[in-house]
């Protein structure tokens, strides 16, 4: 092998291709949970271990040290090791619920369902209640799955204007602790339905609601409240 | 039947050359000669489509159709009236149905089937042409952006994203940019029999190159083999051969060489390129992916492809304000740019922009067909029936 060992980094990455090249998963793992043990965070093992392992790997196939079929092997335990490597793939869960559906008798879903599953990927804690969903159960599912946030799409103006009826359900409930965020054509086009609705925050697509998601949550920890 | 006419030949020659008004003359020369041959009046359909008067153009076809009911690429020119021409859904999913019927096995059909049905609001039916397209044709990519738009409206971003990439691969715009990047010009390069080619450096690496744009990857994986075993630190050999592992799917062997290429010189944007796309493939690596298609940028800038590729990565990483960004920027240097065009769809729709998203859909079809000469095929294939 023509690389040189500079520092540990190094010796872990030769160690780590030696383990590929043996097709030996377990003496993989081994090197990157000792690398971890030493102090490397999971974001970096991935640039700091198994990058320049890889590099080393791929040199030896080149210059003829390791034929083809140990080469496929390696790349067959880089495969299996890849996940003890690699930053976690999602968001880690957040703990914040948000409760998402749209109107009653509006079965628009699609801006609803790409909004939920932002929100989900980013790791909150996402209970899509479908469309066409009434009032009563937006204050039941709250009440149910312990959620402050709420989005409610609507894309008709009727629909829209209905929403009112979710707020005042809430308020008669003395649910005042709970976000009421609306998403929906309706609202972008016209903020004054957004306030007629009383709502917390119109959602305008799915980074908007990321952010109005993010900003209600670190309000309610301000405010003390979960 | 009867043979083609001079008249109709001349026509056909020069609207082939992109010469659009003599070759309209020369189809109205023709019709004088013979109001009742299907295909001039096909081909003086195509022609009007393509100056964009979809009227006479959709005249001209219904004509063909009326006079020959299996000229498939009068119905081709019908369908593309229709839907050019807006809010006629109606009338285009009959005339793809039609086409579907008349060459049961042309995947495109089912391709422009399922926009006209999705137009039509129509969402079910539309997936299933477009799984029926793919079925015919596994590599039609256009079927396959419309998926993942689909699944982008159904279940979000994360299960869309595979198929935006999927068709990215089958689109041929992704390997003309990785051979734009080596700087070969593989369409100029001849492949010859392995016993043909020199024993250097400087001609294997092109047959290798030319062998890989031929998708005869094996052949130019023994050449690549050759020039390593003489140098092993050949940087193009071993990027090159990144790029064939990635076409095998072998991403952890693409990763590898990509990567020793790297060590080698920093300043390789074919290695850059396949290391971001090997990169891509994991979804738990989109930020590494992000920031060399962001290198590649600068790399290779004037090309649309490594923006469109940085604009993939963003999606990944739900940063769609930024990846719509980068799809311009795409655009703005490619405006017929298919797979920006439907990534632009996909930004539109994470911000309820249903209007942009269907704009940019439509020009998407539009660009796909005129780069990809949908009309020859049919129209060919109806001329050589009538040669026999």
């Amino acid at each position: 092998m023509k690389e040189g060992v500079r520092n540990v980094t190094d010796d872990a990455a030769l160690r780590l291709y030696r383990a590929l090249v043996r097709h030996d998963p377990a003496a993989a793992i081994s090197v990157v949970e000792r690398v971890r043990a030493d102090g490397v965070q999971q974001a970096a093992l991935f640039d700091s271990l198994f990058t320049p392992a890889m590099a080393i790997l791929g040199g030896s196939w080149a210059d003829g040290s390791i034929n083809e079929y140990t080469f496929t092997q390696a790349s067959v335990v880089a495969d299996q090791i890849m996940s003890f490597v690699t930053p976690p793939r999602s968001a880690g869960d957040t703990g914040i619920a948000v409760l998402i559906g749209s109107m009653h008798r509006d079965l628009h879903d699609i801006d609803k369902n790409i909004v939920a599953a932002t929100l989900r990927e980013a790791g909150h804690r996402v209970v899509d209640l479908g469309s066409d969903v009434r009032p009563a159960d937006f204050l039941h599912r709250a009440e149910e799955t312990g959620a402050r946030i709420v989005i409610v799409c609507a894309q008709m103006v009727s629909t829209a204007r209905a929403v009112l009826r979710v707020q005042e359900m809430f308020l008669s409930a003395g649910r005042n602790d709970l976000v009421l965020l609306v998403s929906g054509g309706p609202f972008v086009a016209d903020e004054r339905l957004a306030r007629e609705v009383r709502a917390d925050g119109v959602v305008r697509g799915a980074e908007s609601a990321m952010r109005l998601v993010a900003r209600a949550a670190l309000e309610r920890l301000a405010e003390g409240r979960p | 039947m009867a043979e083609r006419s001079q008249q109709v030949l001349l026509a056909e020659g020069l609207a082939r050359q992109g010469r659009i008004a003599p070759a309209v003359t020369a189809c109205y020369q023709a019709l004088r000669a013979d109001e009742r041959d299907p295909l001039v009046h096909c081909l003086l359909g195509g022609l009007m489509l393509e100056e964009g008067f979809c009227e006479q153009a959709a005249t001209s076809a219904a004509r063909a159709i009326e006079i020959d009911p299996g000229c498939a690429a009068a119905y081709f020119v019908l369908g593309l009236a229709y839907d050019r021409m807006g809010g006629m859904w109606d009338r285009s999913v009959l005339v793809w149905q039609e086409l579907a019927e008349v060459v049961p096995d042309l995947a495109t059909a089912y391709v422009q089937l399922g926009e006209a049905l999705c137009a039509a609001s129509f969402a079910d039916e539309a997936v299933a042409a477009w799984r029926r397209a793919l079925e015919i044709d596994p590599r039609e990519p256009r079927a396959m952006y419309h998926l993942a738009v689909a699944a982008l409206k159904r279940e979000g971003m994360a299960t869309a994203l595979p198929g935006f990439r999927k068709a990215g691969e089958l689109d041929p715009s992704q390997d003309e940019f990785f051979f734009v990047l080596t700087g070969y010009d593989v369409d100029g390069l001849p492949t010859l029999g392995m016993t043909e080619i020199e024993a250097d450096r400087t001609s294997r690496l092109r047959a290798a190159h030319a062998f890989a744009a031929n998708d005869e990857l094996f052949k130019a994986a023994e050449l690549i083999r050759l020039v390593l075993g003489e140098h092993a630190d050949d940087i193009e050999a071993i990027s090159l051969m990144a790029h064939l592992y990635l076409k095998q799917e072998s991403v952890n062997e693409a990763m590898a060489c990509a990567l020793r290429a790297l060590t080698l010189s920093t300043h390789t944007p074919t290695a850059v390129y396949a290391l971001g796309v090997a990169f891509a493939r994991r979804p738990a690596l989109a930020d590494h992916a992000a920031k060399l298609f962001s290198v590649l940028t600068t790399m290779a800038a004037g090309h649309a492809m490594p923006h469109v590729l940085h604009a993939e990565s963003l999606l990944a990483l739900q940063r769609y304000s930024n990846a719509g960004e980068a799809y311009r920027a795409a655009l703005a240097l490619d405006p017929g740019c298919v797979r920006a065009l439907f990534g632009q769809a996909a930004v539109a729709l994470t911000v309820g922009d249903h209007t942009g998203a269907e704009w940019a859909i439509r020009r998407a079809a539009y660009h796909d067909i005129r780069r990809r000469g949908y009309f020859w095929g049919p129209y060919d294939a109806a001329a050589g029936g009538r040669e026999q």
